[in-house]
């Protein structure tokens, strides 16, 4: 809502000349100031001139010889514009002044002639682009005053944010009010009575769809001149932001920037059968608006009709073939109050956002119509001539009374905080223009231009709001018992462990595309293809959720290998979404957290000299390995498995305590091409919520004061037996002497049966209760290597 | 003079002219060895004639200990110049990188996050997360927005082809509808703080993303008003950016509290004279802020005649732009390394 602080004056006497302070007011109430725009005049020594005589050019028949009068000087000055005769009131800048651009005007010879200054247009001038002539001003204008006197300037616009809340706000009555609560001051409205002729108006309404339409006011105007609005009011129209059309149409923009209530002008003539009719659309109905545009309209439309079809969409925007024309002189003010609901779905469903529908579809006050196409009446015939009869239209489908509140004074003090009164409450409430009766509970009746007040918390709002919030004491309560839950600490201990290991956290849109679906040639059946789309996307790109982190940690990899990065390693946790009820809350789709993670390139400690080690199964691996011990997760464990978008021969599946939580290895390489990655990519996705869950607290293990016994043992394994099966059924042999152990090496190759590796390990056995001696150590040896020949693993160098 | 303490008497120059510790042994051999003067002399003890035993003894203990005084101060200077010998031939250029340790970064948006959660733990709230897709009547209805409201409307807010259209599904448009979950599930007196992300349908330009992050949080409990919201975030401002800050509550609107209000904090860098950072203004926006409405209490299941509370709701992107100066929300979600390294 731009608003001309001039115009505004015209309906309060503000206490100050300052827009600073002016904008300081406004916002303490609530009305954010966007912009201060400050307009300057573009010319100096430019005043208002009466043209005293014209004579033809001795040499030069396009132009003319002028004389002007400012009341003091005549001048002649040679003319090139025809639109004005001997009498015009016109805009003269004698040599010497400067025009817009800052040019000085100097005095020169036209054909011979002497020019003692310029007759102007508007667009010398900078206030439009109007190139028809100079610029004519109204016969009553004072000769001699400086033009930027009658043109308004200099003038500031603020340009306030009305909350939607507020459609009252929206008008230069409704900020005037604001300001006259603030500054305990009176406040105008402007005359709203028209000249009017003895008689009824000829158009008959029906309001056939009394929930979209409560009251629908009107007032024809006859005989109407159809023109141009006057300088003064295209100039205010022009800093409210509205573009000049014709004097009927500026009339209706001006009343509803003035008053607030949208107004819409029918050429009264091209409305069949003289009636109109407000109805839903019917099926199959077609309107073309006044932006050319032909819409096919559905029966949730609310339509303005004649006899024959609709002519506006409520409340939106006019027809084209029922438009106030040059050829109009009969016109119908239409006033309305739409149901707010109604006028939004429309306007968004034609997609017409207009200063129109964003008035009612915030609520414009329901009985403003009569007074605004009274005013409208007013200015027509005013400045265009022609006659309205003394009885309008006025259909009300719905009456709206003014509502009333009962107020008690503890509604206000247990929000608000003591330091109120019955009084004090009272007081302020009237400022803001409503009735109190004061009384506990006190009885309070709102304006209906208030429409959002309808709970005593309504009120207590307004008390506040003109209270000043800036008052307010600060104190702070606090909460019995805060703090992070175990598992929000473990996600916070998750992210050292992998920060520290040298990851860093990835953020992606959770969206992913057919392309990530078949990146990873993902079976018809498997989940990740059981996505949801969005109703309404943005763009494909944005259409349908993620299923897996991957796609997006792979798209981050490439745009960080494509910027020249070497390394890449990220983590991500964040929610995936199926198509499938949620565990947690049935009424919402499935949405576990997961954490993924993946590395490409070098990774991990390096030193000078020695060539950094590349990210692959390895490095998944032991990040799963330092993640599972750093976090406590006890029965852990890997084994082989193949997933789609993974390695088939270098991915393991990850259980927890017999549970599958996901899946640890290499990016599969044809996966990995199609997001233009090179090498290997270590990666992996789990299940958050396995991992955060807090383990039952360890038990302590007292350590054995004894010596330990060390040793090697190197098995060679047949190929299909994992490292982990030898792993655990030499442990498991050991027994409780078993304090560590440790694959330290792998080999094939020569020496050994095809398809074959030698394992080694090493050993430390402890007892618990004595130093263990040679037998001991022995026997415990001896029955790990008959475990190991189990699974037909032999002993190497034993024969 | 007697040569032993002619030999004495020499000690000191003999031993500073040892060198190496190799000539240091020498010397001690020569000195105090076996079969130096002194060792002859003292096993020719026993043989001298019984009186003069003692006074000889004496002299000769006297002899050796100064002699090994003597020697022994010099062989530990002697083995300080080899060790620092030895440590010289050690040295490295400390000016050379070291071991290229792991480390990676916490996302901005979560150290943000936690930074600002904290403060609320220390005022005993507790931290809550819920789901993104979300139960519209959560998202809106129980929030007091109804169907006709315009942030309803497709061009706002995002939602899924999913289940039974009469519970319409959508991704949460702010972090409330899990205030609302908490409330159902906990009695008052209520303090919780939500982080988390949300979605609108806005597309990227340099200030919105269609998927960001806020911190909402709620207090509820007999007797908070105003004054108790205009506190609390005033201890956030100061706790966030600094001692000092100054903060101001102008009226708003949002459909969950009333009275509304938006919280502005005196800008940090200028102290409120005006600056780039608070676009000459003097003042940094912080936060949407109000007074729990009845009718969300009523929507909860708590009794709006006997609790009162408040709610606030900040963007983490915001914060951490103001505060590091980033000048586009779109460094949250492009993962690019070299921004990432920034965030320590």
């Amino acid at each position: 809502m731009k608003v001309s602080l001039r115009w505004l004056r015209e309906f309060i006497d503000l206490p100050t000349e300052d827009p600073s302070e002016l904008e300081q007011v406004l916002v303490s109430l609530g009305h954010e100031v966007e912009a201060v725009e400050r307009h300057l005049p573009d010319w100096s020594g430019v005043s208002v001139g009466r043209v005293e005589s014209i004579r033809p050019h001795p040499s030069a028949d396009r132009v003319r010889l002028v004389t002007v009068t400012t009341g003091s000087t005549q001048r002649e000055v040679v003319c090139g514009a025809w639109n004005f005769a001997e009498g015009a009131i016109v805009a003269f800048a004698p040599a010497g002044s400067t025009l817009a651009g800052g040019v000085e005007l100097e005095p020169r010879a036209i054909r011979g002639v002497q020019s003692a200054g310029m007759v102007l247009s508007e667009r010398e001038l900078g206030l439009g682009s109007d190139h028809g002539g100079i610029l004519v001003l109204d016969p009553d204008t004072p000769i001699g005053a400086p033009l930027e006197d009658v043109i308004g300037l200099p003038d500031v616009v603020l340009d306030l944010k009305i909350t939607p809340n507020r459609p009252d706000v929206m008008s230069m009555v409704g900020v005037a009010r604001e300001l006259a609560a603030y500054y305990e001051l009176p406040f105008r409205t402007p005359e709203l009575q028209p000249p009017t002729v003895p008689g009824r108006s000829m158009t008959k309404v029906t309001i056939a769809d009394p929930e979209g339409c409560w009251r629908f006011a009107g007032r024809e105007v006859s005989g109407t001149a159809y023109g141009a609005s006057p300088l003064w009011m295209r100039r205010r129209l022009q800093l409210a932001g509205v573009r000049p059309i014709s004097l009927v149409v500026d009339v209706t923009n001006y009343v509803m920037i003035e008053l607030g209530q949208p107004l819409h002008a029918f050429d009264r003539d091209r409305l069949a059968g003289g009636i109109i009719e407000v109805r839903r659309a019917r099926g199959g109905e077609m309107l073309r608006t006044l932006d050319g545009i032909e819409r096919a309209l559905t029966p949730d439309d609310l339509v303005v009709a004649d006899r024959e079809n609709a002519k506006a969409l409520a409340g939106t925007m006019g027809g084209e073939d029922s438009e106030v024309s040059e050829s109009t002189t009969n016109v119908l003010i239409e006033g309305a109050a739409w149901d707010p609901p109604t006028v939004m779905y429309m306007s968004r469903r034609h997609g017409l956002r207009s200063e129109a529908s964003a008035r009612f579809e915030r609520g414009v006050d329901p009985n403003l119509p009569p007074d605004a196409v009274a005013r409208a009446a007013l200015l027509i015939i005013e400045l265009g001539g022609g006659e309205s009869p003394a009885e309008p239209i006025d259909e009300v489908a719905r009456a709206i009374q003014p509502v009333s509140i009962e107020l008690r004074l503890a509604d206000v003090t247990r929000v608000l905080g003591p330091g109120f009164t019955t009084q004090s409450v009272a007081g302020l409430l009237r400022r803001l223009h409503m009735e109190v009766i004061e009384g506990e509970p006190s009885t309070v009746t709102v304006p209906t231009y208030r429409r959002d007040l309808t709970r005593p918390i309504d009120l207590v709002e307004e008390v506040a709001r003109l209270w000043g919030y800036d008052r307010f004491d600060e104190t702070i309560p606090t909460g019995a018992s805060g703090g992070w839950t175990r598992e929000q600490k473990r996600r916070r201990l998750m992210w050292s462990i992998l920060t520290g290991a040298g990851l860093s956290q990835a953020v992606n849109l959770p969206f992913l595309g057919a392309e990530d679906l078949a990146a990873a040639d993902y079976p018809e059946d498997h989940e990740a293809r059981s996505t949801i789309r969005i109703r309404n996307p943005l763009n494909e790109e944005l259409s349908t959720l993620r299923t897996s982190l991957l796609p997006g940690l792979l798209r981050s990899a490439r745009a960080n290998t494509s910027r020249g990065a070497e390394a890449v390693s990220l983590f991500e946790e964040g929610r995936v979404f199926f198509n499938r009820r949620w565990g947690v809350d049935e009424r919402v789709p499935d949405q576990p957290e997961r954490l993924a993670f993946v590395c490409l390139g070098p990774f991990a400690e390096s030193r000078l000299g020695q060539p950094p080690r590349l990210a692959d199964f390895d490095t998944a691996a032991g990040l799963w390995r330092r993640l599972a011990t750093g976090l406590g997760l006890e029965g852990t464990s890997i084994e082989a498995a193949s997933e789609p978008g993974f390695h088939p021969g270098r991915t393991g599946r990850v259980v927890l305590a017999g549970n599958a939580i996901g899946f640890v290895g290499e990016i599969a390489p044809s996966t990995a091409a199609a997001y233009g990655l090179e090498g290997r990519v270590a990666a992996a996705e789990l299940d958050l919520a396995s991992l955060l869950a807090p383990p039952a607290p360890w038990v302590f293990a007292e350590p054995s004061p004894y010596p330990a016994v060390d040793f090697d043992l190197a098995f060679e394994l047949a190929g299909d037996i994992p490292v982990a099966a030898l792993v655990d059924a030499t442990r498991a042999a050991g027994g409780d002497f078993v304090e560590d152990l440790r694959v330290f090496d792998v080999y094939t190759g020569p020496g050994l049966a095809e398809g074959s590796r030698s394992v080694a390990i090493r050993y430390r056995l402890r007892s618990p209760e004595a130093t263990m001696t040679g037998d001991e150590a022995g026997a415990v040896r001896q029955q790990m290597i008959v475990a190991a020949s189990a699974l037909g693993a032999r002993l190497r160098g034993a024969g | 003079m007697d040569p032993l303490e002619e030999l004495l008497a020499t000690a000191p120059q003999r031993a500073a002219a040892a060198g190496t510790l190799e000539e240091l042994e020498t010397l001690e051999a020569e000195s105090i060895g076996k079969s130096s003067a002194l060792a002859e002399q003292r096993r020719a003890l026993p043989k001298l004639p019984a009186e003069e035993r003692p006074q000889a003894g004496a002299r000769l203990q006297r002899i050796a200990a100064e002699l090994s005084t003597v020697l022994g101060s010099r062989r530990a200077e002697l083995e300080r110049e080899a060790e620092a010998a030895r440590l010289e031939a050690d040295r490295v250029d400390v000016t050379l990188p070291g071991w290229d340790l792991p480390g990676g970064y916490l996302h901005l948006i979560n150290q943000t996050i936690d930074e600002v959660c904290e403060i609320f733990i220390g005022l005993g709230y507790q931290v809550a997360e819920g789901p993104e897709a979300e139960l519209a009547w959560y998202n809106f209805d129980a929030l007091n927005t109804p169907p006709t409201h315009p942030a309803r409307l497709e061009t706002d807010t995002l939602y899924l082809d999913w289940g039974d259209p009469r519970d319409e599904i959508l991704l949460r448009t702010h972090t409330s509808p899990m205030q609302v979950r908490w409330m159902e599930s906990h009695d008052p007196p209520t303090f919780v703080v939500v982080p988390g992300t949300v979605y609108r349908a806005d597309p990227v330009d340099a200030t919105h993303l269609p998927v960001f992050h806020q911190i909402e949080g709620l207090a509820v409990a007999p007797g908070i008003t105003m004054s108790d919201l205009k506190g609390t975030l005033a201890h956030f401002a100061r706790q966030y950016f600094g001692p000092g800050r100054r903060v101001k509550l102008q009226p708003n609107f949002f459909p969950f509290t009333e009275p509304s209000a938006e919280m502005a904090a005196s800008c940090f860098a200028c102290d409120g004279s005006g600056c780039r950072v608070c676009a000459g203004t003097g003042w940094i926006e912080l936060m949407g802020c109000g007074m729990v409405d009845p009718a969300v209490f009523t929507a909860v299941g708590y009794d709006p005649a006997a609790v009162t509370g408040f709610a606030f709701g900040m963007g983490p992107e915001r914060l951490a732009m103001i505060r590091h100066g980033i000048e586009s929300i779109r460094y949250f979600v492009d993962n690019d390394m070299r921004v990432l390294r920034q965030f320590r």
